[in-house]
């Protein structure tokens, strides 16, 4: 992808997309003239298969799927150095934190974090028991992420000092926890919410 | 006997720091011909100034050498003050002291022997010093303006509003130049033509300027204040004092599909035409190459329906002898030529590009004609192949400009400019339309310039894509842009509708044929070449001769107008007096020694050498020798190194001065 022609047109440059980012962050993307200054302070930056600029400039191109479809967003730290060195005022650390928002539902976005898996194990416990089950949380992120032995030797040591609970116990109100869930789930719905 | 004063200076502690002032004074006061010797902690301050006056007088001095700084610093001011005492300020020489020795030399004891040794050799140097009386040459006060367009129009309306006669020579059937083909101008977007045309008529009503339009410079003789110019008065074709504007010749002019070259030959006039509505003059000129009259003899409608009688077939080119005192070259800018190679020149076109190929790929001007609303298409944007409106339009920047490759490596300043004005002007006029640019780098230095080239972007919502295009090439309608973004690090491919290429300016073509008949120095783009590139930007080399505008180096129209009032300020200064005074550092030739070889006439890059008949009293010829004209001479000394029989010298720094000065070493 990243080497990759890249045909731009009206049709190619998904200049809506660059508008939620912009509406997201409250920062413009248009503004950015490409000095490389997030890059020169970036702590990730090598890590990055697009650094920070990179970002924003395939932003104003619309070519967002390049971004989402790399691992950039989710090695950003939100250090801010980015955003408090910025010439421009552009918010770069405020876009990247967009798009990991805009990630959740879009489409070929990257596999090869956790984060989402995570977030979305997280929230799953929290519907079901109206409170985290940490036991439950790790066992599962295990399984599905495939690593099956990832931090076993914590747990007993968690266990020891009562940080982690072997059964879980629900919350009393746990109908008003499904109400907040199922209002979101609506107001995605209808575009409302993210 | 020669009373020489030396007057040495402490430069507060600059040359006294290292140099013992005292014992420099002490020594060289031991000197023959040497009558009073001083020191002094300023010499140029006022106490200083009037120290050396009161010894002139006091001590009956006929020489003298101030030691101090040098004389590129001081020279006049120390002149000046022995002028004031009664000495003729030739008389005066500096020796320098500072540049020269303090300031380059830390042993105190070495550095005052070489002190003493510099004032030693000035003063063996000014025992040779002549009386040279100031020159003075009368001023013809009119002055010529050469070229029409915004930077000769601004010139001839000062000098014309400050009372003197201007002359005022454009090329074209009318004045107005590049300007007059602009639709807005950056950085404001005001309309190029509602500026423009009230000055163009300002310039035809004013009773100071004479204006000559389809007309040529055949020839300049003369110098500073006394020019005599020879003016080429193409034929019109038609007389300009019965002609009334009526325009009902070309109205009935049968040959009606020549492209317009003000329209960038997109548009179309006859062959009895005037460029565009608002020319000025208002009155035609008959294309002869074109003209069906000129061409098989069987026509002339338009004399038929002339009410006044103004066609006249039989009219020839006239030549015309102004005398002036002063010339403002303001020849302008011609665009580069993308896909051919001029013959003779060292400038190269681009294949890629398609440009005459490809008829949708046009250069900046043809878009300017497009957009402009009194222009071939009334200010819409269509493509030149089919009409249609461009929903997806390329600009590319940088055609010819810093592409060594081509021959040219200078910037031509004002394209990303109106590269950036293009896309403000296409997103106002296609509202769904997008416009891409392909540049190297954006350079807006220039007040309110760089906020304009980011409103494009971040207002007009132009795209702007850093990087160069390799190619671009014909599939069915489109046109297929293959580029790069280097931002990103990938190959780009837009299918636009139209391309438009913001192309190099080069000087007007005949830059070079015309500064050979000024005498004026011009640098290897053909660009003129001003005097001093900082301290005097408007002045030629050669005395009397100004630049304004784009002839001299890429400008834009704030630039072209200040320089063109800058101009005009330095005729006027020159006509402020009757009689112009020159430094007489001036060439005298020695006839009883030249041969007659011209050797300095070959060399002298002012046009100062002169031949002279030598005869005896019965008129028969003796010999021809060189005169140097004192008027035009700039005291370089060229003509001095290089004349065989050593017949030249340059008042002040003859070879008997500089053979005493080596000697007194």
């Amino acid at each position: 992808m990243k080497k990759k022609k890249m045909i731009i047109s009206q049709e190619t440059m998904d200049v809506d997309f660059v508008r939620k980012v912009e509406a997201l962050s409250g920062t413009s993307v248009r503004r950015c003239f490409q000095c490389g200054k997030c890059s020169a302070g970036c702590p990730m930056a090598t890590f990055m298969e697009h650094p920070p600029n990179r970002v924003v400039r395939l932003l104003q191109l619309g070519q967002w799927q390049r971004i989402l479809a790399g691992r950039s967003i989710w090695y950003c730290a939100s250090c801010e150095t980015c955003s408090t060195r910025c010439p421009n005022k552009v918010h770069l650390a405020s876009i990247m934190d967009a798009l990991r928002k805009l990630s959740w539902d879009a489409e070929g976005a990257s596999k090869e974090s956790y984060v989402q898996l995570a977030n979305k194990l997280f929230l799953q416990n929290i519907r079901t028991y109206g409170r985290q089950y940490e036991m439950r949380l790790a066992a599962v992120f295990n399984v599905k992420s495939g690593q099956f032995l990832k931090d076993l030797m914590l747990g007993p040591k968690l266990l020891a000092k009562g940080k982690l609970k072997m059964f879980h116990r629900k919350n009393k109100n746990l109908s008003e926890i499904e109400k907040i869930f199922s209002r979101i789930e609506e107001m995605r719905k209808k575009g409302e919410a993210l | 006997m020669s009373r020489i004063g030396v007057f040495i200076c402490h430069c507060g502690e600059n040359i006294s720091r290292t140099v013992d002032v005292e014992r420099v004074a002490q020594q060289v006061g031991k000197m023959p011909g040497v009558a009073f010797s001083t020191d002094y902690k300023y010499m140029c301050s006022d106490p200083g100034q009037n120290l050396l006056k009161k010894a002139i007088q006091e001590q009956n001095l006929t020489h003298v050498v101030v030691a101090a700084c040098s004389p590129r610093m001081h020279e006049k001011t120390f002149r000046k003050a022995v002028e004031a005492a009664g000495l003729n300020p030739f008389l005066c020489e500096m020796a320098n002291i500072r540049e020269h020795c303090s300031w380059v030399h830390e042993n105190r004891e070495e550095a005052t022997v070489k002190a003493t040794e510099i004032v030693g050799m000035m003063v063996e140097r000014v025992k040779k010093n002549r009386v040279l009386p100031t020159i003075t040459v009368p001023v013809t006060k009119r002055s010529l303006v050469i070229g029409g367009g915004i930077a000769g129009i601004q010139a001839a309306l000062d000098i014309a509003d400050c009372g003197h006669e201007v002359i005022l020579v454009e090329r074209e059937p009318s004045i107005g130049g590049h300007m007059a083909q602009l639709s807005e101008t950056f950085p404001t977007l005001d309309c190029s033509q509602c500026i423009m045309t009230p000055k163009m008529v300002d310039v035809a009503n004013h009773p100071n300027i004479k204006l000559y339009t389809y007309s040529e410079i055949e020839l300049v003789e003369g110098y500073i204040g006394n020019f005599q110019v020879t003016i080429k008065k193409r034929a019109r074709s038609v007389d300009e004092d019965k002609c009334t504007g009526c325009g009902v010749c070309m109205t009935k002019c049968p040959q009606k599909k020549i492209p317009n070259k003000f329209d960038q030959n997109i548009g179309m006039r006859t062959a009895i035409y005037i460029p565009f509505p608002q020319a000025v003059p208002n009155t035609p000129v008959i294309d002869r190459e074109n003209c069906t009259m000129f061409k098989t003899g069987k026509c002339g409608v338009c004399q038929k329906v002339c009410g006044p009688g103004a066609v006249d077939f039989e009219q020839q080119d006239q030549l015309i002898i102004e005398a002036v005192g002063a010339i403002v070259v303001a020849t302008g800018f011609d665009l580069y030529t993308i896909d051919e190679k001029p013959k003779g020149s060292l400038i190269k076109g681009y294949g890629e590009f398609g440009h005459g190929k490809i008829p949708d790929v046009i250069d900046g001007m043809t878009f300017e004609r497009l957009a402009s609303a009194s222009g071939p298409t009334g200010g819409k944007i269509l493509r030149p192949s089919d009409g249609k409106e461009p929903k997806q339009i390329v600009f590319i920047q940088c055609i010819g400009s810093r592409a060594r490759e081509k021959g040219i490596s200078y910037c031509s300043k004002v394209c990303c400019m109106y590269t950036a004005k293009h896309t403000m002007l296409y997103h106002h006029k296609v509202h769904d339309g997008q416009a891409y640019v392909f540049f190297m780098d954006a350079r807006t230095p220039g007040k309110s310039y760089d906020e304009f080239w980011r409103r494009s972007i971040e207002e007009e919502e132009a795209v702007y894509i850093r990087g160069m295009v390799s190619r671009l090439y014909q599939k069915g309608d489109k046109i297929i842009v293959r580029g790069s973004d280097i931002a990103v690090g990938v190959q780009v491919e837009i299918e636009a509708d139209m391309v438009v290429l913001a192309t190099a300016i080069q000087p007007q073509k005949g830059a070079d044929t015309l500064a050979q008949k000024l005498g004026i120095s011009y640098d290897k783009y053909n660009f003129y070449s001003e005097a001093h590139a900082k301290l005097r930007p408007v002045e030629c080399a050669t005395a009397g001769i100004y630049l304004a505008g784009a002839c001299q180096g890429p400008k834009d129209i704030p630039e072209t107008v200040s320089q063109a009032s800058a101009a005009a300020a330095k005729v006027m200064t020159l006509f402020s007096k009757d009689l112009l005074e020159r430094e007489p550092i001036v060439a005298r030739v020695k006839e009883s020694g030249c041969v007659g070889c011209f050797a300095c006439k070959k060399v002298c890059a002012y046009g100062a050498v002169e031949e002279k008949e030598i005869r005896d009293r019965q008129g028969n010829l003796i010999k021809t020798v060189a005169f140097v004209n004192p008027g035009v001479c700039a005291g370089c000394g060229t003509c001095q190194a290089t004349c065989p029989s050593k017949s030249v010298e340059l008042d002040g720094y003859t070879d008997e001065q500089i053979v005493a000065m080596i000697e007194s070493l």
